[in-house]
């Protein structure tokens, strides 16, 4: 294992970050940037790719109401006492201070109330939680394999192979079911291409990235694993050289699991669920997953030894 | 500022909540566990429970519901794996314990009743029991007294406390029944059993379909709860309550040991902060110099 992939000696804390900036990207989509300084800019300094925080939204004011969509009035009413768990799709060191961005998507109270925060807003984030993305020795091909909002980890994932492991190759697959749920900045102007994209995010570290839409209003017609299926058969890349990383909607991962498996290529899912105190206190987050050697199942916590798992060790199913 | 509970003497009337700390070592990354008058684990059980599948959570306005569903190692792994950690705590540690018949209670707590580092045992008596249909321990007055009167002769000389649940029409009576039956004191409250429907599915949102309320929208019930057994049960027979529920800060706090708390626990309110349990110790502390209090005992039962 290189130093990098070991998240010993990082040290956990309940911070308070400020907001440096706070914009809409898409239709319900947001990007925000959170600075650390002091204590905090250490701590977030060796954040890794596929860890997450805790944001405490509750303080923040709802929108005015004329400005909440009108499926979302009623959610919108509901308050707010857990924290939020949000990945980072990027993370900027600098000499005193660390920069985070979170890219997020606009589905109820916590994350309406997120829009309203405003540059120099203090707020409070606890992290950095749970393992990251590994990068296991010998590995020259990278599969980023997207499902919606997955991308946040996965951007974050595609600087640190761009930047920390230049012997790899990495190829991203975005899949969403319309063109307007592909989370990206810039995705109009490149979507009607053919099959190869410049999604900004990725190409940006000179991957190359293709697009997928369930009803093939962009790229591919058909799900994100096909196109992934599809390349691999054209391109056929060592299998033990390769690692395909995940993260999206608990079916996609499932598929894109039996694809690797069938495959026989190694896989790491970042899973999702419901998490009240992201810390590993309450046992709310519970992944199934299957005992080595035996076939009997257990429980292990999304945030504390996940939220990426080997896809192998995942018993996937409808949960969230 | 060290407070009586019982035979016991702690370093604070703060504690955290039984399923709502882990095992110690996660929330001690945050704050200064040494702190904490007590610290309750997860309900333990004889053997291991997987606990039930996802969603286990769902938020509420100001509060939750969880249906966890007493998922924790089993009392032999516990005694293995955990209590050598715990018993290093300055906190008096009590073990939780929960089961489906008065046998499998009592089974833990006799394993358990010679271990060091131990103070005493909480008993979870809002688990439906198996053989007698599934009707609640703790909501049967016979079948409370029984399965208390078992667990005292098993706690071999350590303290006991009986967890109220508040899903009963009349609190004190099952405080008393406790009481008679050997509990050294009482701790309330648990959750409420409640229900949210996700109307696009028409099911309920968790796997469990029912779960615990917890949170700040408990608070004024647990807080007239206490005030109730207090009044009625406790303070004549000098049975200290440990008060909890919504508990989020000192102001909090202070109105459950009024209402005749001896000392409180913190539980949803660490998800939030986790740091909770100390900041409201500091809190209660500020709160006594402000009034010229003394002693936290003073503030016990002290409602006018
Ligand atoms: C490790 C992790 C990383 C995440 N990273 C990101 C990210 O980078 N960007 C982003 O936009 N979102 C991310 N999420 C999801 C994000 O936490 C939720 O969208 C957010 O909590 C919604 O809060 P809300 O109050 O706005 O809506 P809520 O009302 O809480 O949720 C809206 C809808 O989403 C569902 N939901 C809420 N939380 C979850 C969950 N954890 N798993 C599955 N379904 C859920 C609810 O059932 C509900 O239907 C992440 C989740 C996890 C567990
Ligand atoms: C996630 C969660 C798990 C819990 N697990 C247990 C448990 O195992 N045994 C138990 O007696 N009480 C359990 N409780 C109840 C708490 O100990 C406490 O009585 C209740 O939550 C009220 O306090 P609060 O509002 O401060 O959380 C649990 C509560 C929560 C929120
Ligand atoms: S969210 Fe509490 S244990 Fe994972």
């Amino acid at each position: 294992m290189y130093m990098d992939e070991m998240d010993v000696g990082q040290r956990k804390g309940d911070f308070s970050a400020v907001v440096a900036s706070n914009r809409r990207i898409g239709d319900t989509f947001w990007k925000l940037r959170l600075e650390f300084g002091g204590e905090a800019a250490d701590a977030f300094r060796t954040f890794r790719p596929g860890q997450f925080v805790q944001i405490d939204a509750a303080g923040a004011p709802l929108p005015p109401l004329e400005q909440i969509p009108e499926t979302l009035q009623d959610t919108a009413e509901r308050q707010v006492m857990l924290r939020r768990p949000f990945s980072f799709t990027d993370l900027d060191v600098q000499k005193r201070k660390t920069v985070g961005e979170i890219l997020y998507c606009v589905v109820g109270p916590a994350t309406l109330r997120m829009t309203m925060l405003r540059p120099g807003d203090g707020i409070a984030v606890i992290g950095p939680l749970g393992n990251g993305f590994r990068v296991p020795e010998g590995k020259r091909t990278a599969l980023l394999v997207v499902g919606g909002m997955g991308t946040a980890p996965l951007q974050h994932l595609a600087r640190h192979l761009a930047y920390d492991h230049k012997e790899i190759d990495a190829t991203v697959f975005a899949g969403a079911r319309t063109t307007r749920a592909l989370p990206f900045e810039r995705r109009q102007d490149e979507i009607s291409q053919g099959l190869g994209f410049a999604l900004p995010e990725f190409s940006r570290y000179g991957m190359e990235s293709f697009i997928a839409t369930d009803n093939g209003t962009a790229g591919f017609h058909g799900f994100v694993t096909d196109c992934v299926g599809k390349w691999l058969d054209e391109n056929h890349p060592k299998p033990e050289n390769t690692i395909v990383y995940t993260c999206g909607p608990e079916v996609m991962l499932a598929a894109m699991a039996k694809l690797a498996a069938e495959r026989r290529i190694d896989c790491q899912v970042s899973m999702e669920r419901r998490m009240a105190c992201g810390i590993g206190v309450c046992q709310s987050c519970a992944v199934e997953c299957r005992v080595p050697g035996s076939n009997e199942t257990m429980y292990r916590m999304c945030c504390k030894d996940g939220p990426v798992f080997d896809s192998r060790e995942v018993v996937f199913g409808e949960h969230n | 500022m060290s407070v009586g509970f019982g035979g016991l003497r702690l370093g604070g009337c703060v504690w955290t909540a039984s399923g709502t700390c882990g095992y110690a070592d996660e929330l001690g990354e945050f704050m200064d566990m040494d702190r904490l008058g007590g610290f309750i684990t997860k309900s333990i059980t004889l053997e291991p429970r997987k606990g039930n599948a996802t969603p286990r959570i769902v938020e509420t306005d100001s509060g939750m519901l969880n249906a966890i569903g007493l998922a924790n190692i089993g009392v032999e792994r516990f005694i293995e794996e955990k209590v050598p950690l715990l018993a290093k705590m300055k906190a008096a540690v009590f073990v939780n314990v929960a089961g489906r018949e008065i046998d499998d209670y009592v089974a833990v707590i006799d394993l358990l009743a010679g271990v060091e580092g131990i103070a005493g045992f909480e008993l979870n008596v809002s688990c439906p029991n198996v053989k007698r249909g599934g009707i609640t321990f703790g909501t049967d007055v016979g079948l409370l007294r029984e399965i208390t009167a078992a667990a005292k002769a098993a706690a071999a000389g350590k303290m006991l406390m009986v967890k109220l649940t508040p899903s009963v029409t009349n609190v004190s009576e099952m405080a008393a029944a406790a009481v008679e039956a050997g509990a050294d004191a009482l701790s309330l409250i648990n959750t409420f059993t409640a229900m949210v429907v996700d109307i696009e599915t028409r099911r309920p949102v968790l796997a469990n379909r029912t779960g615990g309320l917890s949170g700040p929208a408990i608070k004024p019930i647990a807080v007239y709860m206490v005030n109730r057994v207090y009044n009625e049960v406790a303070k004549e027979r000098g049975i200290p309550i440990l008060g909890m529920g919504g508990i989020r800060n000192a102001s909090d706090a202070v109105e459950f040991l009024l209402a005749g708390a001896t000392a409180v626990a913190v539980g949803t309110a660490s998800f939030v902060r986790p740091a909770s349990a100390v900041r409201i110790m500091d809190g209660i502390e500020r709160y006594c110099e402000r009034m010229g209090v003394g002693a936290v005992a003073e503030l016990t039962g002290a409602l006018l």
